[in-house]
């Protein structure tokens, strides 16, 4: 049903119409009833009055009839002057003929002269009754009464009455729905106002109140429910929101930082080049030269190993390969590792370690890339000629190694925040020390692998700082060692065994004849310069097709190839010299700048014996080749 | 009535009916004689006899069974009784048949309830006077005088009658106040 528009807005008004429309079809049924009833009753009371007005008068004018005694009659039927509602009556002979008559107002002519057909008929206001006078079965006569009906004014004022009636019943109904549905409209009015204001400010902690048990109740609780929730996840996704607005901060920050880290070693190696270059160059230039270059490449390459990290943890790839460690041992190769730092800054440098064959359950590497971390950070962040204190002690099954320094300090708001990805304390351009800020976090994170903490605690700028790692020396469950852990160690993957005799017959010192397989042309002349140093028989190809022609007449024992080259990508090369019978036997080495964990298995899949991530140095040439010697 | 009431279309329809009643009724009248007029005076009078005896009530000695019949004797007008033998054929007064008697002069009037006497016998009532059950009724100028209880006068050429209830009272009858109301006079008795 449609309601009218002032009606649809409110609950109130809708409840008072309901009220009022039920009241009055109420009213009306009633009014009805009543009505019908009345005028049914009011026929039949006045028929049977007419009938015993008319047996009464028949009665008293019998004998009058009888004796023919017209005068008598008429004074029997004057005697109808006291019933106001008859106006005319007549008395008619047995033999049908006028006998008397008597009218209220005088006109006697309309009376006809011979008697009518006995019976009742009501004809709008009007009533006639023909009345026949019968006793002792003899017919004495006919009465005649012309009556006022008078139903009209009896359902006038019926009407009337019922209409006072309504209106009070109305007024009354009006007055109790409008006390009543305040129990119904004031806790709708509630949650309503409270939606409105919700919509209409956006604020999700306002709340309906409850104020009833019953379904309105409900309602105001599914409400606050949903505006809890929808506040607490707007929350959430604000503070998710600033998170990610942060960590992209950072992101754009370090990669600013990372193209300038990046950047800053190819200046001197630019520099070496040309003085190597330079008309006049003499082999004591040259090899300084040579020395510049490598330490600068060397650094560069760390910087791509810190990145590579930050990629494991990112993705969750970091494992610790666990084993039994002397503490003693682990701390000595990184003071090993810093000492050249050390020096060339001149710092007093104090060392407290336990004696040897103190154990803890670690994994050795990367415990030893923490402390050398923390070492190294104390010796950069401390000005020159400053105290720096490395101990660590293993008591109450726990290891606590510390390194304390004089050095800059940290602002105790800085404390937490220099633990977070790519945060560094010094943003300044001017800063003398530089990094990826990265290696905080990642030695956080690998404590935090092995169960420990790393806590970080300084008395404010320029009053040093000290750092403290805790790890547990309780036995640990068995060690989990996965592809990664291995080559957290080795930087190389060995997916499968070769058959030792094939291996055994070209030995380290034995001459290979090798593939190298690589679209830059400067990788692969340099890697081939490296290979024929050592003594091989090289062959070099710079796309796919030509070294699939060449694995066919050249027949290499080992193949180093790339993967992303045009023609023919390195996976496919492999796929094919695998599934050719003379080429099958290949050493196949992948030599790729990708060095994710999905990239190895899918080198694994290709049939690659193994997967390395460039540059590769001459050094882990000599061992990858020796390995698979 | 209903025709000078009603819309005009019904009193048009009754137009005929009422015509040929009227044609009816003039008819009768032209060709009704004097023999006639005088024959429905007779049957007034008779009819009058009768009614009697619905305003009258007897003591019940003289009534007998339930269904025991009332009795009326008729002295000497002949007319007069034959048209009253007309009419109580067939009718009954105060739930009992009615019997019609025709007396003569000296008759001793036992088990009758009521006597006519016609205009030539009036002076016979006076021997039944006092009768205990017996209504007299007269048809003379004098027929109270005479001894009727009730006597039949002709008055504006209508026939209306004269009570005289004392000499009913004394006879153990009840003549009814509603008669008694009609009567053109109502004397305390003659003896």
């Amino acid at each position: 049903m449609r309601l009218p528009a002032f009606l649809r807005r409110s609950v109130s008004r809708k409840v008072t119409a309901l009220v009022l429309t039920t009241t009055l079809a109420a009213l009306f049924v009633t009014a009805f009833a009543l009505v019908t009833y009345t005028v049914r009753d009011y026929r039949r009371t006045k028929v049977t009055d007419m009938r015993t007005q008319a047996e009464i008068l028949g009665r008293a004018s019998a004998p009058a009839l009888a004796f023919d005694d017209r005068k008598e009659a008429a004074r029997d039927l004057a005697m109808l002057e006291a019933r106001p509602d008859i106006g005319r009556a007549a008395l008619y002979a047995p033999d049908g003929a006028l006998f008397a008559v008597w009218a209220r107002d005088t006109d006697t002519a309309s009376m006809p002269s011979r008697v009518p057909e006995p019976g009742l008929r009501i004809d709008g206001d009007r009533l006639d009754l023909v009345y026949p006078l019968v006793d002792d079965g003899q017919r004495l006569g006919t009465v005649v009464l012309q009556a006022r009906y008078g139903l009209r004014d009896r359902l006038l004022a019926y009407v009337v009455i019922l209409a006072a009636v309504m209106a009070m019943a109305l007024l009354a109904a009006l007055l109790l729905s409008a006390w009543l549905q305040r129990a119904v409209t004031t806790p709708i009015q509630g949650v309503a106002d409270a939606a409105r204001s919700v919509v209409a400010r956006r604020d999700f902690s306002v709340r309906a109140g409850r104020t009833t048990e019953d379904e309105i109740g409900m309602l105001a609780d599914a409400m606050n429910h949903m505006l809890a929730d929808l506040e607490r996840e707007i929350r959430e996704r604000r503070d998710a929101e600033e998170a990610l607005r942060i960590v992209d901060r950072r992101k754009d920050e370090f990669l600013a930082t990372l193209a300038h880290e990046l950047r800053n070693p190819l200046a001197p190696i630019r520099n070496a080049l040309y003085l190597m270059q330079a008309p006049g160059s003499d082999a004591r230039i040259a090899a300084e030269a040579r020395a510049i270059i490598d330490r600068q490449v060397r650094q560069m390459v760390r910087l791509v190993d810190d990145l590579l990290e930050v990629s494991r943890i990112t993705t969750g790839n970091l494992a610790l390969r666990r084993e039994r460690v002397d503490v003693r041992a682990v701390a000595s190769a990184a003071i090993e590792a810093v000492e050249p730092l050390l020096r060339d800054r001149g710092h007093r440098f104090t060392v407290d370690l336990p004696p040897a064959g103190r154990t803890i359950d670690a994994d050795p590497t990367r415990l030893a890339q923490v402390f050398l971390n923390l070492l190294n950070n104390a010796a950069k962040f401390t000005p020159s000629g400053g105290r720096i204190d490395f101990s660590v002690e293993v008591k109450d099954g726990e290891m606590i190694g510390r390194v304390r320094d004089d050095g800059i300090g940290i602002a105790a708001d800085m404390l937490d925040p220099i633990f977070e990805m790519f945060t560094q304390a010094d943003r300044t351009l001017e800063r003398t020390t530089s990094g990826l800020g990265v290696g905080l976090s990642l030695s956080r994170r690998l404590i935090e692998l092995h169960g420990g903490r790393l806590e970080a605690h300084s008395d404010g700028p320029g009053k040093g700082s000290e750092f403290i790692v805790r790890i547990p020396a309780m036995p640990f469950p068995a060690p989990r060692t996965s592809a990664w852990a291995q080559e957290a160690l080795g930087r190389s993957t060995t997916f499968r065994e070769r058959d030792p005799a094939h291996f055994h017959a070209s030995g380290p010192e034995a001459k290979s004849r090798v593939l190298v397989v690589d679209d830059n042309r400067d990788f692969a002349d340099t890697l081939a310069r490296m290979l024929r140093s050592l003594g091989h028989e090289v062959r070099v190809e710079y796309d796919g097709l030509a070294g699939l022609a060449a694995s066919r007449t050249f027949r290499p024992d080992i193949a180093f190839l790339d993967i992303g080259m045009p023609g023919l990508n390195g996976y496919d090369l492999a796929r094919r010299l695998r599934a050719f019978p003379s080429t099958s036997g290949i050493v196949l080495i992948a030599v790729t700048g990708w060095g994710k964990s999905d990239d190895r298995e899918r080198s694994r899949q290709a049939g690659f014996d193994e997967h390395v991530v460039k540059p590769l140095e001459i050094e882990r040439l000599q061992s990858i080749l020796g390995r698979i010697g | 009535m209903r025709a000078a009431a009603g819309p005009a279309r019904p009193r048009r329809r009754r137009v005929e009916p009422v015509l040929l009643r009227l044609l009816a009724a003039g008819g009768l009248a032209l060709l009704v004689p004097q023999v006639a007029q005088a024959q429905l005076a007779h049957e007034v009078k008779g009819a009058y006899l009768f009614k009697f005896l619905s305003y009258v009530e007897w003591p019940d000695d003289v009534l007998g069974g339930p269904h025991a019949p009332l009795v009326i004797g008729v002295l000497g007008d002949e007319e007069v009784r034959g048209a009253l033998q007309e009419i109580v054929q067939g009718r009954q007064a105060q739930g009992r048949p009615v019997e019609v008697r025709r007396l003569k002069s000296g008759d001793a009037g036992d088990g009758l309830h009521m006597i006519f006497a016609g205009r030539d016998s009036v002076q016979e009532l006076g021997r039944y006077a006092g009768r205990r059950g017996l209504l007299l009724v007269g048809d003379s100028d004098d027929g109270l005088a005479r001894g009727a209880m009730i006597n039949l006068v002709l008055a504006e050429n209508r026939v209306r009658f004269e009570v005289a209830p004392e000499p009913a009272e004394r006879a153990g009858l009840h003549i009814s106040s509603r008669m008694l109301a009609l009567a053109q006079v109502v004397r305390p008795g003659a003896s």
